[in-house]
């Protein structure tokens, strides 16, 4: 990470650790370690992992059924056009150091935050059903982060590129445009105005609308949340929850994406679910546990952080769909509305059914053209209110990664995506 | 091989490989979970995670690196961060690492044994007590976990720093649902302490099976308020304000000029009723040990005194750059989660942001106000940290009119600027209470507005 020109962190590290599951009835006993294997220490791991298990299954009141799970044997390495392993370093710091620069675009940019890391996870599963895998996963992502300061006025930007990709990625960015870019989105806010409040009529922009599509849709359709009946789309296969504008897709196999995996941490291979389809909802996002208890085959959706985290059901690369509206017909065709840009995070409310997400800035839309800019703001209300008044849809796909977290822990990488989208929601500018 | 040990040989093999000044972090994790599921334990795991950090130094070059030591050995991982060193760039800002000081408390200060020890049989009898609380034929306990944690570092340096500190902390977090397809109320609780028999487990399944029955009550508010009280409960208030004065306090922000409040100590920055202490040996907190993660002695720093902005929070690195001392808030540990310390360099960060207790209790506070809202959770507390512009969406809320509790609400957010908002008069509750990093009561704030549909 370089900050103002200098070199603030520069790390590489190397983590490994093994863990061993065991399922009795329906409870499973997780032991990991960081020790070097020994046959004793495997041996005692399934032993510990067991013992827990059997321990928590006097509370069990059904027993999950594995039997249907297919083993495969396979290895599978990511073909990349230049491994970063094998890129000069020099090559990798010249880059930051680009982007540090590209950020001076004016006196006002007191502060340029550039960040490149790349990393390699390399995976090994065996399992009683007669599963044996290895598969590695490379991923590569840098942020820039300006910050603008005029009196005590401050404001930021942002922007990120990421792929489950090489550093042929990094080869073909322009550093400039990319780094640049936010620096003046900065300098534009010191002076923006405070956002309206109120129920308005939305139009997000692609990054918006994937964020959108993360919280309300995507972890309300993670399997484990619907075979205890706590996701309000709970029993809503075949029922309608949208326009028939909106359709919504969890893709792992999506070429290059950040949150693209070749399997699961269950080792189920990736697939494409549909879970909205025109307005309808289609489907849910399976482990091999959920898929047991409903029936169906598991999609591939079974992840965990890393060797020290449970896994349950996990999105990978999340999306509303796209229509056929131009971005520049869907602001021509608002009269009165607010055009949001960028988003900073995002909540899910898996229960109730609601949502907040925030936004960097906006522009208000008065007779189909965007006037002032404004900053910072919040974007909430009710998930099937929200979909039910999707009345346009672009053309364009774009998508935005992230890291995404589940009841606040268990980070996982993932992209979320989607086209401009018009609504109406509950705005609260900040 | 003990902690020491592992260190020692991290030190001896910078020292012959060349490093002008080197810094060794050894940590060992022991970390046992339950995690309920739909009124269950359905989880139950048991964690053992050791890891070093190495920082090597050649003049102005730093380089790190981090290793858990499973498919390497301590002379690879020496050899990679000089490696790393020789390839950094001169970095002209650092000055050295932090000389030796004697720490104030003991090494295990801040270890409770009976946390330690407790396996996850125990943590399941604990998770069921909030389950057995909450539940009733009408309302579950979907998600949950408990886990007890011990942590023990150590760390040396090339300037004779061999200092470490033991501790243990737990973190639980609990849903409960009530209500059917047509109206569904959530609550939400967390517990954090240092000590499980702190925990008052039952009476968390209580104030879970409360807030879910609460929630269901809600109405959808269809009006904006300006200019009303906002009653923040701990666990929301302190993400909030923890948030804002973290990052406007820590020297790294300050010596960039990303903080707000750079250049301003000695400025009166908020309403004299607002004290902010950072307590790195707080007997609540869950950072608290006697030496920071680069080996300074822990300390309490006054950060806000009666609305003055008094001091930053400094790591070595950050306070060599003004000549002062660190202050002890070179980190690396997380107050949730104990894993995984060991991967990055230390940062300047907060260790416990505490407020003193005030002398009202909520209901008092309440009484109080006029038009408001008293907020149990938000969808997600935050703020921005350079603006202190904040729209959180509120879950769990209930008007205030008249000093009167009235209609719950939902559907809503909460809008406002915290600079602008600590800088009115406050209210400040008696009721602390530890949440993540931050011990701090019940803060009532002015002049804030409340978004409807």
């Amino acid at each position: 990470m370089v900050v103002n020109g200098a070199l603030r962190t520069f790390n590489q590290a190397s983590r490994s650790g093994t863990v061993a599951r065991a399922l009795v009835g329906e409870s499973w006993g997780q032991a990991s370690t960081t020790e070097a294997l020994t046959d004793e220490r495997l041996e005692r791991l399934l032993s510990d992992a067991t013992k827990m298990a059997k321990a928590t299954a006097k509370y069990a009141r059904k027993k999950i059924d594995l039997s249907g799970v297919v083993p495969i044997q396979k290895r599978v390495s990511q073909k990349v056009k230049e491994d970063p392993a094998h890129v000069p370093t020099e090559d990798k710091l010249e880059f930051v150091m680009e982007l540090d620069k590209a950020q001076r675009v004016d006196d006002r940019i007191v502060n340029m935050n550039s960040v490149y890391m790349d990393a390699k996870r390399v995976n090994r599963l065996v399992n009683t059903v007669g599963t044996r895998l290895e598969w590695d996963e490379l991923r590569i992502r840098s942020i820039v982060n300006p910050v603008a300061r005029e009196g005590d006025r401050m404001q930021y930007e942002h922007d990120s590129v990421s792929g489950l990709k090489g550093f042929e990625m990094i080869r073909t960015l322009d550093a400039s445009e990319f780094a640049s870019k936010p620096a003046h989105g900065a300098i534009e806010l010191l002076s923006a105005s405070k956002a309206p409040s109120g129920n308005l009529k939305v139009v997000m922009d692609g990054d918006l609308a994937g964020v959108v599509a993360h919280e309300v849709c995507g972890h309300a359709s993670e399997a484990d949340e619907v075979v205890k009946g706590r996701s309000f789309l709970t029993d809503m296969v075949g029922k309608r929850v949208g326009s028939k504008l909106v359709s919504m897709v969890d893709d792992g196999t999506l070429d290059g994406k950040y949150g693209t995996i070749p399997f699961d941490s269950e080792g189920t291979p990736t697939s494409r679910t549909m879970i909205i389809d025109k307005g309808v909802y289609a489907g849910y996002l399976h482990t091999i546990e959920t898929a047991a208890l409903m029936g169906v085959s598991p999609t591939g959706n079974g992840r965990a952080q890393d060797y020290n985290r449970r896994v349950f059901a996990r999105m990978t690369n999340t999306f509303f769909d796209k229509g056929d509206w131009s971005d520049e017909e869907i602001i021509s065709d608002t009269k009165d509305g607010i055009y949001v840009v960028k988003s900073r995070s995002g909540m899910e409310d898996v229960v109730g059914g609601g949502v907040q997400v925030t936004a960097l800035k906006g522009y208000i839309i008065k007779n189909g053209e965007m006037t002032e800019l404004v900053r910072s703001m919040a974007l909430t209300g009710k998930v099937l209110d929200i979909l039910a008044t999707v009345d346009a849809v672009g053309k364009d796909l774009s998508f935005s990664a992230g890291t995404c977290g589940k009841g606040e822990e268990d980070w996982a990488p993932v992209t979320s995506g989607g086209p401009h989208m018009r609504a109406e929601m509950i705005v609260g500018g900040g | 091989m003990t902690l020491t040990d592992i260190a020692g040989r991290l030190m001896d093999g910078s020292e012959k490989e060349g490093a002008s000044q080197a810094e060794a972090f050894v940590i060992s994790t022991k970390t046992s979970s339950v995690y309920i599921d739909d009124d269950i334990p359905k989880i139950v795991d048991a964690k053992e995670e050791t890891g070093v950090g190495l920082k090597f130094i050649l003049g102005n070059q730093i380089g790190f690196t981090s290793s858990t030591l499973l498919s390497e050995s301590v002379e690879d991982v020496v050899r990679r961060a000089k490696s790393m060193a020789r390839m950094s760039s001169a970095d002209p800002k650092f000055r050295s690492l932090p000389d030796p000081k004697k720490p104030t408390v003991p090494f295990d200060h801040f270890f409770d044994e009976q946390t330690a020890n407790a396996d996850s049989s125990l943590l399941i009898e604990k998770a069921m007590d909030v389950v057995k609380a909450a539940k009733s034929d009408s309302m579950s306990v979907p998600n949950g976990v408990l886990r007890a944690s011990s942590v023990e570092f150590q760390v040396q340096n090339s300037l004779g720093v061999d200092a470490g500190s033991k501790s243990t902390m737990i973190f639980g977090f609990f849903t409960a649902k009530t209500g059917d397809a047509d109206s569904v109320g959530e609550g939400v609780q967390r517990c954090w302490s240092r000590r499980l028999q702190d925990i008052d487990f039952p009476a968390v399944g209580e104030k879970l099976r409360n807030q879910a029955s609460d929630v269901l009550k809600a109405k959808a508010f269809k009006e904006n308020w300006k200019d009303a009280v906002a009653v923040l409960a701990p666990s929301e208030g302190s993400e909030m304000l923890g948030m804002l004065v973290g990052f406007c306090t820590s020297a790294e922000n300050v010596n960039h000029r990303r903080s707000s409040w750079t250049d301003k100590v000695g400025d009166s920055i908020a309403d004299k009723s607002l004290t902010v202490v950072d307590n790195g040996l707080s007997e609540l907190g869950l950072l608290s040990a006697a030496v920071d993660d680069e080996g300074v002695p822990m300390q309490t720093t006054s950060i806000i005194e009666k609305g003055v902005l008094k001091s930053y929070l400094f790591d070595s690195y950050n306070a060599a750059q003004v000549d002062l001392e660190s202050t002890g808030n070179g980190l690396r540990r997380d107050s949730r989660d104990a894993q995984g310390a060991f991967t990055s360099p230390t940062r300047c960060s907060p260790t416990t942001l505490e407020i003193p207790a005030g002398t009202k209790s909520v209901d008092e506070i309440v009484s109080e106000v006029d038009r408001g809202v008293y907020v149990e959770h938000f969808a997600w507390p935050q703020v921005d940290p350079l603006s202190g512009a904040f729209s959180n969406e509120m879950r769990n809320a209930q008007l205030i009119e008249n000093g009167e509790l009235t209609t719950k609400i939902r559907y809503s957010l909460l809008v406002g600027n915290l600079f602008e908002a600590i800088g009115r008069e406050l209210m400040i509750g008696s009721d602390l209470e530890v949440n993540s990093n931050y011990a701090m009561p019940t803060i009532a704030l002015n002049g804030i507005e409340i978004v409807g549909q």
